[in-house]
């Protein structure tokens, strides 16, 4: 075993052409990864003729690297401008584009992209402990388990809406959840809420919901408010490459939660099903719920930035156990993967690990290095580009709503999200309008579906009774500790005055 | 030779040269040419990595061109498909869907603009035969195991109405098995749910799942159509008996797979030209080994013959199309 960690190890570092594509690699999917939209399974689907004169290893280094450092780039414009690039972005510009506002956008994106490294590291990592344990973790999460891990997401709504605006934050996550279930019934195959419209028979895009809630309402708030996104000029703010060490040195500042969240991360991308965006989701609620002062979340709080671009790196690694070892790709972006290692002569399936073992290493060493030239090569770009948040909001809005209208078209290529972009918007600006919390609104979209579709299987497959699992038990548990434990904190501060929490 | 025959002969020869001569003009045509491959699934998966390979070949074929390929997912295949058959008939938009889509049609569900015996037929590129597969673990160990069994057996398909719905349906209620349908395993989540264990197995085209049966995790008890000998034909198994039209049905349709078509109406020479182009393609040693490496079969078949295989599937007796539209009824309560 030691053997083939160094056998990896010298394939991948002691090879100059496979470094060469190593760095060509990170370029592309760190561009992919800032634009809203397109996400890294299409490159990864555009890059598969270019590797069929590749040999094994390079090729899926190649790939594997494009993919894993996707999620690295894609929170520059979440922080700066409010535009996540997807779902789990979502979750840093909660904090990431306050953080911009206050004219931290250098220690924003320091933390997050330090954080991202170190998650993606760590996620490495614990693909290298869980090989031995992947089958039973794995196989223990049925649709029975996938239903209350949504539950229990869905009841971090409480802690995200701040204190005092518990009702407003469960009324707008009902929202959310209520948009989850347009689309094609998993259970009867009826259109629902879709009209005439072929295009809702999928649901509401996700991505162009997020733009609408998260982007254009900020960029209507910057354009009418005049100045630049940032409230405080250049020199006040104390803008230098100090202020984006800050940010870095905010990571090891809360390792605690940098380890907690990348194995969550992690953990959860293992388990084919539940998706990435949960990832970043939970691993967010979690931070605001173990968090001594919640309520500084949704106004700049770094450690809001942190937990969810661990949680989001540190999934890729997860994500390729399954994939690798059973031959059966976690989500739809490895399945693509897996079409490409078979293109280069890769069976991933239980052989991997007595066939193929020095591979398997190389990848994990790729994971990491991966992700330290992309964090390098990013914090020392992102001195000039954080720079955009102190340039004049008009000059700025126009190319943002360009980017957001791009993103929202791309996603799925079709023009009728333009229409529902607009209409979430108008959504959107009124949420921010009238201080409403916005987050809640994602998380019962995202975890909303989820949960409908894995009720419905588990009911299928064992009526009720799935309620009395071991497993189910132990998070029925979580989720009533966790309710209770909102209900607490509520209650006990409703004397006090309630605290605007932003988003 | 008599004059007849000498006569039927030669307007054999210039019927082909005529053919020869329109796709030859028809390639001019495509010169400088921008062409859209529709394909109706997102990125990745079967159809998107068949359609770009096509689309590759296409445009070595036709000398000039640009093929660019757009997906266009969404409602099961319904938003790609009416999209390709709604495009102006100029031979410069073609793509590629389910065929899965025939049932739909049979039973004229909501959502379909197109009519499948008008499209201008390409070609098609390979067979999709469907088996009958179990997880490693479960007691099942053959067809007269699964038909023998006392409890009903979990079989995972895709969303309600979706193909491999409508085919366990069929499946189910015409041999009367002892099946209960979980719906809304879709991509690879029933690969996981049988090493779970929660399901027992599914009814899916063999090139899906035949990763998992060779990583040991599965077995497959019957196939319908294709020419693998390794399984045994469910014709083989069952008794013919009533239903056997919509078995026949599933056998047509396996028949058929990775579809590429353009709108009604195209031209004829620039028809003959795509065909032409697309026959050459499959033909291509250069295709046909990536494809191989892929894991992608390849059993192709052009145009006309298409369209007849198409209209076969299409044609049923108001019975069938009764006895499908039944299966298809949505599950009540």
């Amino acid at each position: 075993m030691t053997d083939a960690i160094w056998t990896g190890l010298i394939n991948l570092v002691g090879n100059p052409h496979t470094m060469g594509l190593m760095l060509i690699a990170v370029m592309i999917g760190i561009i992919v990864g800032a634009t809203p939209g397109i996400g890294g399974r299409l490159s990864i689907a555009l890059a598969i003729p270019f590797v069929f004169g590749m040999d094994m290893t390079q090729g899926a280094v190649f790939l594997l690297t494009m993919h894993a450092v996707n999620g690295t780039s894609g929170q520059i414009s979440s922080i700066m401008f409010g535009v996540p690039g997807d779902g789990d972005d979502a979750a840093t510009t909660i904090d990431g584009y306050p953080m911009a506002k206050k004219g931290e956008a250098g220690r924003a994106l320091g933390a997050s992209i330090t954080a991202s490294g170190v998650g993606g590291i760590i996620g490495a990592g614990v693909f290298a402990v869980m090989i031995p344990l992947l089958e039973p973790v794995v196989l223990a999460f049925s649709p029975a388990e996938f239903f209350l891990l949504a539950i229990l997401g869905i009841t971090f709504i409480a802690f995200l809406a701040g204190k005092g605006q518990i009702f407003k934050g469960i009324i707008v996550g009902l929202f959310g959840m209520m948009l989850a279930t347009v689309g094609m019934d998993p259970q009867t195959g009826t259109a629902r809420y879709a009209g005439d419209y072929l295009f809702l028979w999928d649901g509401v895009s996700i991505v162009t919901c997020v733009l609408a809630v998260f982007a254009v309402p900020e960029m209507i708030a910057l354009a009418s408010r005049g100045g630049s996104i940032s409230s405080l000029s250049p020199e006040l703010a104390r803008f230098s490459y100090r202020q984006l060490f800050q940010g870095v040195m905010d990571v090891p500042r809360h390792w605690f939660l940098v380890i907690r969240t990348s194995i969550i991360g992690a953990v959860i991308g293992m388990i084919p099903g539940l998706g990435g965006s949960a990832a970043a989701w939970m691993c967010y609620g979690h931070a605001v719920q173990s968090s001594k002062t919640p309520e500084r979340f949704g106004k700049g709080a770094v450690e809001g930035v942190i937990a969810p671009e661990t949680a989001s790196n540190a999934k890729e690694g997860g994500s390729l156990l399954p994939t690798l070892f059973f031959g059966i790709p976690g989500s739809s972006g490895m399945a693509v993967m897996m079409g490409a290692f078979l293109i280069l002569g890769i069976q991933p399936g239980p052989a991997m690990m007595t066939q193929n073992l020095d591979l398997v290493w190389t990848l994990i060493w790729a994971l990491v290095v991966g992700n330290i030239i992309a964090v390098s090569f990013l914090l020392f770009v992102t001195r000039w580009v954080a720079l955009l948040t102190f340039i004049n909001g008009a000059v700025i809005v126009p190319f943002i709503l360009v980017l957001v209208s791009v993103g929202a078209y791309a996603n799925e290529g079709q023009w009728e999200n333009l229409v529902i972009l607009m209409i979430i918007s108008f959504i959107g600006w009124g949420l921010m309008r009238y201080d409403w919390p916005r987050a809640p609104f994602v998380i019962g979209l995202v975890l909303g579906k989820i949960a409908e579709e894995s009720l419905h299987k588990a009911l299928g497959l064992w009526g009720t009774s799935f309620f009395t699992r071991p497993l189910s038990l132990v998070l029925i548990a979580l989720i009533v500790a966790t309710i209770g434990f909102a209900l607490y904190n509520n209650l006990r501060g409703k004397n006090a005055m309630p605290v605007g929490a932003g988003s | 030779m008599n004059l007849l025959s000498k006569s039927a002969l030669s307007f054999v020869a210039l019927a082909a040269s005529t053919g020869a001569a329109q796709a030859q003009d028809g390639a001019a045509f495509y010169n400088g040419k921008t062409v859209n491959y529709i394909v109706a699934t997102a990125p990745g998966g079967g159809y998107d990595t068949y359609g770009r390979l096509v689309a590759e070949y296409m445009q070595k074929y036709l000398p000039g061109s640009t093929f660019v390929v757009r997906n266009m997912p969404g409602a099961g295949h319904l938003i790609g498909t009416n999209a390709i058959y709604a495009a102006k008939p100029d031979g410069l938009t073609l793509g590629t869907f389910n065929t899965g889509l025939v049932y739909n049609q049979i039973v004229g569900n909501e959502g379909i603009k197109f009519d499948l015996n008008k499209f201008s037929w390409v070609g098609k590129a390979a067979a999709d035969p469907r088996v009958f597969m179990v997880a490693a673990q479960s007691p099942i160990k053959s067809w007269a195991d699964l038909v023998a069994s006392k409890e009903p057996l979990n079989f995972s398909t895709a969303g309600v109405g979706s193909a491999s719905y409508v085919e366990t349906v069929i499946l189910t209620r015409t041999l009367k098995l002892p099946i209960r349908m979980q719906t809304g395993y879709n991509g690879s989540d029933d690969q996981l749910a049988m090493r779970r264990g929660e399901i027992t197995g599914t009814i899916a085209s063999r090139s899906s799942i035949d990763q998992f049966v060779k990583n040991g995790y599965g077995r497959m008890i019957a196939q319908i159509g294709g020419i693998e000998k390794d399984v045994p034909q469910l014709k083989t198994l069952v008794k013919a008996g009533s239903g056997q039209e919509l078995l026949d049905l599933i056998e047509s349709q396996s028949e058929i797979a990775r579809l590429t078509a353009a709108a009604p109406g195209v031209p004829a020479p620039q028809l003959a030209a795509l065909r032409d182009a697309y026959r050459k393609s499959m033909e291509d040693k250069d295709l046909q080994a990536r494809a191989e490496k892929l894991g992608l079969p390849v059993e192709p078949a052009y145009g006309e013959e298409i369209a007849k295989m198409i209209a076969t599937a299409l044609k049923q007796t108001p019975e069938t199309a009764a006895l499908l539209k039944e299966a298809m009824e949505k599950p009540k309560k």
